[in-house]
């Protein structure tokens, strides 16, 4: 992969007619090794290549990706491009692709070498973590090691050029201790720096042995420590309900909140493309505009979604650097640290729950914000700031703009967290929140 | 297609040491466009060609996946795998596969209009329509999003034990979301059709007037909708819901990769355990099955993606737990054989133990007849929330389209009813079966990385006996 590939590919689309075009290449290695009940499972590896291609004729709109790369593959794929294109309707809400050239600013920490070249410290890894769970207490640890190393090269008809080299690294371990007693933790990083898999064992184990001889949880509104695994799910969903296209689209709780209230004062909500060492860091977006901070919600206020060039234009505002090939997206959510220390947060509840991890959060409805989720694994009573009691089987049914309203306390403390429901980045502390309702099967 | 690499890797593989291989070549193209509040927002193509690759060496299992199609890409990848398997012994579970017969075949489904001879004008035409329809109607829908796409998945398997298949699967899919406001509240309703076949199931679904149909069922339930009685009461639960729970409550749970542990950082566990095999779960009426082979099905296939000829399972026969879904890793650690439940969602990821379609098997009763019955009670047509703990024990429908019963007929609307059961209470209240068969798609995931496959769930419309409404 390099731009003379992806500048033959652009030029083409040019010579045809296209009216913008935008290439993206990749070059990606990944690896994976699924370990269960303390045993390696399966080792996997992936190579692929790929350019993905965007044109627009007269505000009507295609795309297609390439992986063939042959000159007679692209030319296929070029013109039956823009043959397809053609026949589309205007999309009246395009307002074309930023203008270039634009100047960059590296992102420190997102490329680490060694990571492309772990295979020999891969099994090592995945055995310290679970030793560290099971000498914690548990009896027995499952989950993933996986890492990769990309490449990625950006070519647009208005004149954007980029390329960066980037890595991944993300350790997921599930202690259990007995049945109905687990733990879960992952950690992530862009570099082996700031990754330490035994620690996350270690701390998966710690839960598991905590969560032993839960007994069933009771209904009725609880004031809930959220641990950060289980907050990223939640704030995952939040940002995502940033992106202009989710508004529109009947897929968020912000419609229409544009400088309202939409959290308590504790909260601050900022997307950021440019944070050291974040996964979804990165110099440039889309359309190669650079990457910024975004505060979208600021002390619980909704300042901005998230936008690309054709929906900022239609909000009268700059883009925010969030461009995917077709939709605004983001980049890594983060949730502003607050002053609590951990016991700090702890020592304010009198009566509450502590929750390690949640799942299966689904809506009955986007955008009034009504949804439910269940929490896993160590789920604790919290009693005069200390953990009294390991429960089981509750789901905590709310709203989400309640929830974030509620948020009293945010902790100091940050992680990054991705996770098997978390798919964009979040760095994010334990955070307190009031009066969660709680519901259970009756 | 490329089978002459896939073939090539499994012979490779084996002259470096592996005890069994296995690779799939896969190519696949097609078409999907999307529609947001009536405009075209995206329209693209794909194609790709792709090899994953299996292998088991002194019994730690490695799996590679390339889209970079050369030997010398595969030889490297390979040479990787297998030092990485060595590598891995010290910890490694050891891996066996379960017998399996040699097979030998090539099928393909029908497309009677082939999609890719569709031309794209005629394939946003369809939204088009849809948004045309809800214009005319007077129901608000302030928030519209519609997505329409078409692939042809070619496949070819091939096995160090000598198995050969080829298969060619068409599939179309239709979703979409839509948001209706009435009186100052919103209500939305998320739909999702997937089959197998060519273009002319895409016009059979009549999508515009489905998507009215489910836009006016909305707007009666906001504007005359009252609240949901709470209590024990009867619920009739008609298939899309019945669907939902036996995809969620029975398939996930009697899937034996998750009752091993295999899937516990990812997808969970199950309550089930191979020792409750006879157990009895359900009335003797009660019968819920697995079957790939439903014709025209979203989950449909005739051999598996470990080359296993595919069968219907009955998981719950005659109210009893019966059978567990099997890949051949599975069955071989359970002692048995694999039923063929293996799918991998693309030549990417690694086979495991999936659903295909899972459903009720009818019973005698007309929806009629059950809803004759009841005194009082709640028919739910709909959900939109759902969810269940990573045990397949607790879990949660919220009606949409739903209405209340009295003295045998169907009064009002209601609100947003509550079914907070579980697993147990569900099957052991079903007190009557209908009579016809429902089958509602989905996309369900498990798996890491995240495997989405297209699946179908359904069942005929039931009867629950004083079950509680939250």
């Amino acid at each position: 992969m390099d731009f003379a590939l992806l500048e033959r590919i652009v030029g083409r689309a040019e010579e045809l007619g296209a009216d913008d075009v935008v290439a993206i290449g990749e070059e990606a290695r990944a690896w994976q090794t699924k370990f269960v009940n303390n045993r390696i499972a399966t080792g996997m590896s992936g190579y692929d290549k790929e350019v993905s291609l965007f044109v627009s004729k007269d505000r009507k709109i295609g795309v297609t990706t390439i992986k063939e790369f042959s000159r007679r593959s692209i030319e296929e794929s070029v013109s039956k491009l823009l043959r397809f294109t053609k026949k589309m309707q205007p999309n009246e809400e395009y307002y074309g692709i930023a203008q270039g050239p634009f100047k960059y600013k590296v992102v420190k920490g997102i490329y680490d070498g060694r990571i492309g070249k772990l295979e020999q410290r891969a099994t090592d890894f995945i055995e310290g973590g679970i030793n560290a769970a099971l000498a914690e207490g548990a009896k027995r640890a499952s989950g993933v090691l996986k890492y990769n190393v990309k490449e990625e090269f950006l070519v647009t008809s208005s004149d954007a050029r980029s390329s960066e080299r980037s890595s991944g690294v993300y350790f997921s371990i599930r202690a259990l201790a007995d049945k109905d007693a687990s733990g879960h933790k992952v950690c992530c990083s862009t570099t082996l720096r700031n990754f330490f898999p035994e620690r996350t064992g270690a701390r998966a184990g710690r839960i598991a042995k905590m969560a032993l001889n839960p007994v069933k949880g009771s209904i009725g509104r609880y004031d809930v420590i959220f641990d950060p695994y289980p907050l990223a799910n939640l704030l995952n969903i939040a940002m995502d309900s940033a992106s202009a296209f989710a508004v529109e689209a009947g897929f968020s709780f912000l419609r229409g909140k544009l400088g309202r209230k939409v959290a308590s004062s504790a909260v601050t909500l900022v997307d950021d493309g440019r944070l050291p060492h974040c996964l979804s860091s990165s110099k440039c977006d889309s359309e190669g505009v650079p990457t910024r901070r975004n505060v979208v919600i600021d002390r619980g206020i909704l300042k901005t979604y998230l936008h690309n060039t054709s929906t900022a234009k239609r909000y009268g505002v700059e883009t925010t650097g969030n461009a995917g090939l077709l939709s605004p997206k983001p980049c890594n959510a983060v949730l502003s640290k607050g002053d609590y220390g951990e016991k700090e947060l702890f020592d304010e509840v009198k009566r509450g729950l502590y929750i390690t991890n949640l799942w299966y959060t689904r809506f009955q409805n986007y955008e009034t914000g009504d949804f439910s989720t269940i929490p896993r694994d160590g789920i604790f009573l919290i009693e005069k700031g200390e953990l009294t009691k390991s429960l089981k089987e509750i789901r905590l049914s709310d709203n989400m703009l309640r929830m974030l309203l509620n948020v009293v306390a945010v902790s100091k403390k940050q992680e990054q967290i991705i996770g098997w429901e978390v798919e964009i980045p979040v760095i994010t502390s334990h955070v307190l929140v009031k009066g969660v309702r709680v519901t259970k099967s009756t | 297609m490329h089978e002459e690499l896939a073939d090539f890797a499994v012979n490779y593989a084996v002259g470096k040491g592996a005890d069994y291989a296995e690779a799939r070549a896969e190519h696949s193209e097609g078409t999907a466009f999307s529609m947001k509040n009536g405009v075209l927002h995206a329209a693209g193509f794909e194609k790709e060609d792709g090899v994953g690759i299996r292998i088991i060496v002194g019994g730690a299992m490695q799996f590679v996946s390339t889209n970079e199609l050369s030997k010398k890409v595969l030889r490297g990848m390979l040479d990787s795998a297998v030092r990485a398997a060595r590598k891995s012994a010290r910890i490694a579970a050891r891996i066996d596969m379960s017998d399996a017969p040699v097979e030998k075949a090539r099928y393909e489904v029908r497309q009677r209009v082939r999609s890719g001879e569709v031309d794209s004008r005629g394939k946003i035409e369809e939204l088009f329509d849809i948004e045309s329809e809800l214009k005319e109607s007077k129901v608000n829908i302030p928030a519209r999003f519609f997505s329409l796409c078409d692939e042809v998945v070619y496949k070819y398997f091939s096995n160090s034990q000598g198995s050969r298949i080829n298969s060619v699967i068409p599939y179309v899919g239709f979703h979409s979301l839509i948001t209706i406001c009435e009186g100052g509240q919103t209500a939305q309703r998320s739909m999702q059709l997937d089959e197998t076949g060519g273009w002319e199931i895409v016009k059979g679904w009549n999508l515009p007037s489905r998507v009215l149909e489910e836009a006016k069922a909305l707007f009666n339930n906001l504007k005359y909708g009252k609240p949901a009685p709470k209590g024990r009461v009867d619920v009739v639960a008609a298939p899309e819901v019945v669907g939902i729970a036996m995809h969620e409550s029975v398939g996930h749970p009697y899937e034996a990769d998750r009752i091993l542990g295999r899937e516990a950082a990812q997808a969970g566990e199950s309550f089930m355990t191979p020792e409750m095999i006879g157990s009895r779960m359900a009335k003797e009426f009660v019968n819920v099955v697995d079957d790939p082979a439903v014709p025209g099905s979203a989950g449909y296939f005739i051999f598996d993606d470990e080359g296993v000829k595919a069968r219907r399972k009955y998981l719950i026969k005659d109210g009893a737990i019966n059978e567990l879904l099997h890949n051949r890793e599975t069955a071989s650690s359970l002692k048995t054989i694999s039923n063929g439940s293996a799918r991998a969602m693309n030549y990417e990821c690694e086979p495991i133990v999936r659903m295909s379609n899972t459903f009720l098997l009818p019973g005698e009763l007309s929806e009629e007849e059950i809803i004759d019955d009841v005194k009082l009670g709640v028919y739910i047509k709909s959900f939109m929330e759902w969810n269940i703990d990573d045990k397949r024990v607790n879990e949660r429908y919220v009606g949409c389209e739903s209405y209340l019963i009295k003295n045998g007929e169907i009064t009002h609307p209601v609100k947003k009813p509550v079914l907070e059961t579980t697993t147990f209470d569900f099957f052991s209240s079903i007190e009557a079966v209908g009579d016809r068969v429902g089958y509602y798609a989905g996309t369900c995931g498990k798996g890491e990385p995240m495997q989405g496959v297209p699946v179908w769930m359904g069942g005929p419309t039931i009867k629950l006996g004083r079950i509680r409404l939250g």
